[in-house]
C-alpha cells in the first residue's frame, strides 16, 4: 500500500459517523450568503435588495481571475446585501435572502437520470464549470476552471482524485463515495478529458473499505460505457495524516515532489476532491450551480443516534445546522468547522455555511483546551512528524525572534500548516501559530521582491 | 634556548612591524571618504535606534539628512524640536518646528464595556489572534488586549492595565516612535498630536460596524450618529464608515462633542478639572438630607 514518504501522524480516525446516510436538510427562513466562498478575490454581487431570486441564479459575479460565480441556493426575497460576521467573526458581505419555495431557475436539469454521455467540447466543460461556480472541496476552495486550465506549455500526466479524507472525524467525502459514486466517477472522466485524457486516479485511505468498494463497483459498472471511463482507478492508499495535502498525495501516487514555492502541475498533476468532482459532474452534465455540499456534524460527546452527514445548501446559519442536528450539548466548549487538525474554531454560530464548509465538530474541554507550554526538549518529534521535511523547532525560535532571512533559508514558506507539529509536540508548545504568521510574512517578502527581479 | 627566544621576538617583530606598512598602505589606498558631519550629527541623535523616523537607526538617519542637504522630510520623533534644532545648527540648515505627538489607544472596550463571548487559549500574541479570529469579544476592530504595543515599545511607555485590559500610553515617556502603530495588527494605536498642555479630544473606537451591531458588542463603540459632527464649529469631525474621526489639526478643543456623544466615545484627556460654582446655584441643586443642616449654618453667619 502507498503512503507520502516523509513525516505525518497517526491521529485516531474516529469516524463516528462513517454509517449515518446523508440527509437532506430542511430549508431554514432566512439565508445570508456569503461573498467569500472561495480563495481569492470575493464575489461582486448583482442582484440588489429587492429582487426576487430563483433558485440557482447567479447572485454575484467574480471579483477577479482567481474568484467564482456564487449563485442563489434558494427561491425567494434579497432582504439586505452588506457586512455580517463570518466564521472568525470578520466582517463580510452577505447577501441575505427570505426564502420562500423553490422555484429553479431555467436550464437545471432536476432528474436523476445518470448522463454517463461526456461532452467532446473542451471549452464547454469548462465554461460550464467556471460558470456555475464549481471550486475545490477539499479545503482551499481554489477556483476549479483555473486549475483545470494548465498553463501553456504544461501538461497533465496524471488527475488525482482526493479521496483520503486523512482528517479524523469528517466523513461526508466517505458517505458521497458510497452515496454517489457513479457521479463522481463521471465527473472524474468529464475533468480526465478536459486535461488531454490523462492516468487518473482515485486515492482512498485504507480505513474506509465501504467507499473503496463502492467505487471500485461503479468504476466496473462504468467501464461499460465507453473508452472516457478507460485508464480510471481506484489506488488504495496507507492511513496517514495528511495523506489528503495536495503534495503529500502527489508523493503518494505518483512518487514525485512538488519543489518550494511550486505548483502540482509542475510534476504534471492535477488534484481534486471527490467533492468537486461531484459538482463538476453537477455543473457538466446537468448544468447544476454549485450550492449544495455535504457536512458532518459530529463529536465524541454525541450518542451514535445523533451523528450525521447533512446535504446542505449555501447561506445556512451554522445555528439553524446545529439546531437541526437536535442542539449544541452543554458539555461541548469549541465548536469545530473542518476537521479537528486544520480546521477552524467557530468563533460565531450564527455565521453561515459556504460552498467548502465541512463539518460540525463538537468538542469538550478536556478535547480542546490548550496544556501550559513548557520548554523545548530538543526532542526532534517535530522535525520527524513534518510532511514537508522542515524543522518546526527552529522555525518557532526564529518566528518568535522576527529572523525573516533564516525563515525563509530554512523554508517556512512550504509549511501547509497541517498541524502535525504542534499534535506531537510534548512541551505543548504553540509551532503551527508562530509558524503560520512567519509564513505569511515570508511570502509577503518574497512577493514584494518578484517583481524587482 | 635562549637563541630560540631571541629568534622568535625578531621575527615575530618584523613580522609585526611588516604587515603593519601594508595595512597602513591598504587603509591610505581604499580610504572610503566620509562626510565627517554624518558623525557630528550622529552625537547629537538620541541613539535609541528605535526605527521611529523610518531609518534604520540614528547613523541612517544622519547620513540621509547629510545627503539630502534639507531637513524637511526628515524628523526624529524621539528627540523632537530640541534634537532636529542641533541638527540644524550642525549643519547649518533650518527646520520647521513640529507639534509634539503622542501614541492614543482609540479603545474602550474594557472588560466592563465589551463582555468578552469566547475563550482564547493560544499563544499570548495579538498578531496570533488576529490571524485566527476577530477575537474573544463580539467588537471585530477593537483591542486584542495581548500586548503586542507593550512588547514593541522601547521606552517603557506602554502597560497593560489589568482593570481594563486595555493597554495605557504613558504620555511623559511616549516618543511616539510609532512602533506600536506598527506592531498593532488592528490599527488602534494612532499617532496624534500632544496638544497645549496635553490637552486632547479623540475618538476612543475604530469600530466600523452599524450603530445597533458596534453598540451590542460594545457599550462604549462609536455608532456612527454624526451628532458630534453636526455639533463641530470647525469641520474637525469626520464620519466614514459609521466611525466619528477627530482631525487634530483643526479640533479647537471645545469640548462641545465630547457632551454630544451619547455613548461616550469621545474622550477629552487632560482638561482642568472645573470646580463646581459655589453656593447660590449649588444650594437647590443640593440633596434633602444636608440641606436642612446647611441653612441654619447660613443663617448664624
Amino acid at each position: 500500500m502507498k503512503t507520502f514518504r516523509i513525516g505525518g501522524v497517526h491521529p485516531n480516525d474516529s469516524k463516528i459517523s462513517r454509517n449515518c446516510a446523508i440527509e437532506v436538510l430542511p430549508l431554514p427562513q432566512t439565508v445570508y450568503i456569503s461573498m467569500a466562498q472561495h480563495l481569492g478575490a470575493p464575489a461582486k454581487p448583482v442582484v440588489a435588495v429587492g429582487d426576487r431570486v430563483k433558485t440557482g441564479q447567479v447572485i454575484a459575479e467574480p471579483g477577479g481571475f482567481i474568484s467564482a460565480f456564487v449563485h442563489s441556493s434558494v427561491t425567494g426575497t434579497v432582504k439586505s446585501i452588506g457586512p455580517r460576521k463570518d466564521l472568525a467573526g470578520n466582517n463580510m458581505t452577505h447577501v441575505e435572502i427570505l426564502v420562500e419555495p423553490d422555484e429553479w431557475a431555467e436550464g437545471i436539469d432536476l432528474s436523476d437520470t445518470l448522463v454517463t454521455e461526456i461532452p467532446s467540447d473542451r471549452q464547454f466543460i469548462l465554461d460550464r464549470i467556471k460558470n456555475n461556480g464549481v471550486v475545490g472541496l477539499g479545503g482551499a476552495t481554489f477556483p476549479a476552471h483555473v486549475k483545470l486550465n494548465p498553463p501553456p506549455g504544461k501538461t497533465a500526466e496524471c488527475l488525482i482524485l482526493n479521496g483520503a479524507e486523512c482528517e479524523p472525524y469528517l466523513t461526508s467525502d466517505n458517505r458521497i463515495m458510497i452515496e454517489q459514486s457513479s457521479r463522481i466517477i463521471i465527473g472524474a472522466a468529464i475533468m480526465k478529458q478536459v486535461l488531454g485524457g490523462c492516468r487518473t486516479v482515485i486515492g482512498i485511505e485504507e480505513n474506509k473499505p465501504e467507499a473503496i468498494k463502492a467505487m471500485s463497483d461503479a468504476l466496473a459498472e462504468l467501464g461499460k460505457c465507453g473508452a472516457a471511463y478507460s485508464g480510471i482507478e481506484v489506488m488504495v492508499l496507507k492511513k496517514k495524516y495528511p495523506q489528503g495535502g495536495e503534495k503529500q498525495l502527489i508523493d503518494a501516487v505518483m512518487g514525485r515532489q512538488v519543489k518550494s514555492m511550486g505548483l502540482p502541475i509542475d510534476v504534471g498533476a492535477v488534484v481534486q476532491n471527490v467533492a468537486t468532482s461531484l459538482a463538476v459532474y453537477d455543473a457538466v452534465q446537468k448544468n447544476m450551480p454549485l450550492i449544495t455540499n455535504t457536512m458532518t456534524v459530529t463529536g465524541n460527546c454525541l450518542p451514535a443516534d445523533r451523528q450525521h452527514n447533512y446535504l446542505f445548501r449555501i447561506g445556512f446559519p451554522l445555528s439553524f445546522v446545529a439546531e437541526q442536528a437536535g442542539g449544541v450539548p452543554q458539555e461541548v466548549s469549541k465548536i469545530i468547522s473542518g476537521g479537528p487538525m486544520m480546521g477552524k474554531a467557530v468563533a460565531n454560530l450564527d455565521a453561515c455555511t459556504v460552498k467548502g464548509s465541512s463539518s460540525l465538530l463538537y468538542m469538550t474541554a478536556e478535547q480542546t483546551v490548550r496544556k501550559q507550554e513548557t520548554n523545548c526538549i530538543r526532542c526532534a518529534k517535530c522535525a520527524d512528524a513534518c510532511p514537508m521535511g522542515l524543522e518546526p523547532f527552529l522555525l518557532n525560535k526564529l518566528a518568535r525572534n522576527g529572523m525573516y532571512d533564516a525563515l525563509e533559508e530554512n523554508g517556512v514558506h512550504d509549511c501547509i500548516e497541517c498541524g502535525c507539529c504542534l499534535y506531537t509536540c510534548p512541551a505543548n508548545i504553540p509551532l503551527l501559530d508562530t509558524i503560520r504568521l512567519a509564513k505569511g510574512d515570508v511570502i509577503k517578502i518574497i512577493r514584494s521582491r518578484a517583481p524587482k527581479k | 634556548m635562549t637563541t630560540t627566544i631571541i629568534w622568535t621576538i625578531a621575527i615575530l617583530t618584523v613580522l609585526g612591524g611588516l604587515l603593519a606598512v601594508i595595512l597602513f598602505l591598504v587603509a591610505k589606498r581604499f580610504k572610503v571618504e566620509e562626510d565627517p558631519r554624518i558623525d557630528e550629527v550622529e552625537k547629537v541623535m538620541p541613539g535609541a535606534n528605535c526605527g521611529g523616523c523610518g531609518f534604520a537607526g540614528c547613523r541612517a538617519f544622519a547620513q540621509s539628512c547629510v545627503e539630502a542637504g534639507n531637513l524637511d522630510s526628515n524628523f526624529c520623533p524621539v528627540g523632537g524640536n530640541d534634537t532636529m534644532k542641533k541638527v540644524a545648527e550642525v549643519l547649518g540648515l533650518e527646520v520647521k518646528e513640529k507639534a509634539p505627538m503622542t501614541a492614543v489607544v482609540r479603545c474602550n472596550g474594557s472588560c466592563e464595556n465589551r463582555p468578552v463571548i469566547n475563550d482564547y487559549d493560544g499563544l499570548k500574541s495579538c498578531r496570533v489572534k488576529a490571524a485566527l479570529y476577530s477575537g474573544d469579544t463580539g467588537c471585530p476592530f477593537g483591542c486584542l488586549g495581548c500586548g503586542d504595543c507593550v512588547a514593541a515599545c522601547q521606552f517603557g511607555a506602554l502597560s497593560m492595565d489589568t482593570g481594563t485590559g486595555l493597554p495605557v500610553v504613558d504620555q511623559d515617556k511616549c516618543t511616539a516612535c510609532g512602533a506600536c502603530v506598527k506592531a498593532c495588527p488592528k490599527a488602534v494605536i494612532e499617532l496624534r498630536n500632544k496638544g497645549p498642555r496635553n490637552m486632547r479630544v479623540f475618538v476612543s473606537c475604530v469600530n466600523k460596524d452599524k450603530g445597533a451591531v458596534a453598540r451590542k458588542a460594545c457599550k462604549a463603540a462609536c455608532i456612527g450618529c454624526g451628532k458630534c459632527a453636526k455639533v463641530c464649529t470647525h469641520e474637525a469631525i469626520t464620519v466614514e464608515n459609521n466611525v466619528a474621526y477627530i482631525d487634530f489639526t483643526k479640533c479647537k478643543l471645545c469640548k462641545k462633542c465630547v457632551a454630544e456623544c451619547p455613548t461616550g466615545a469621545i474622550h477629552a484627556v487632560n482638561f482642568p478639572v472645573i470646580k463646581p460654582k459655589p453656593a447660590p446655584t449649588a444650594a437647590p441643586a443640593a440633596t434633602p438630607a444636608p440641606a436642612p443642616v446647611a441653612e441654619p449654618v447660613k443663617k448664624e453667619e
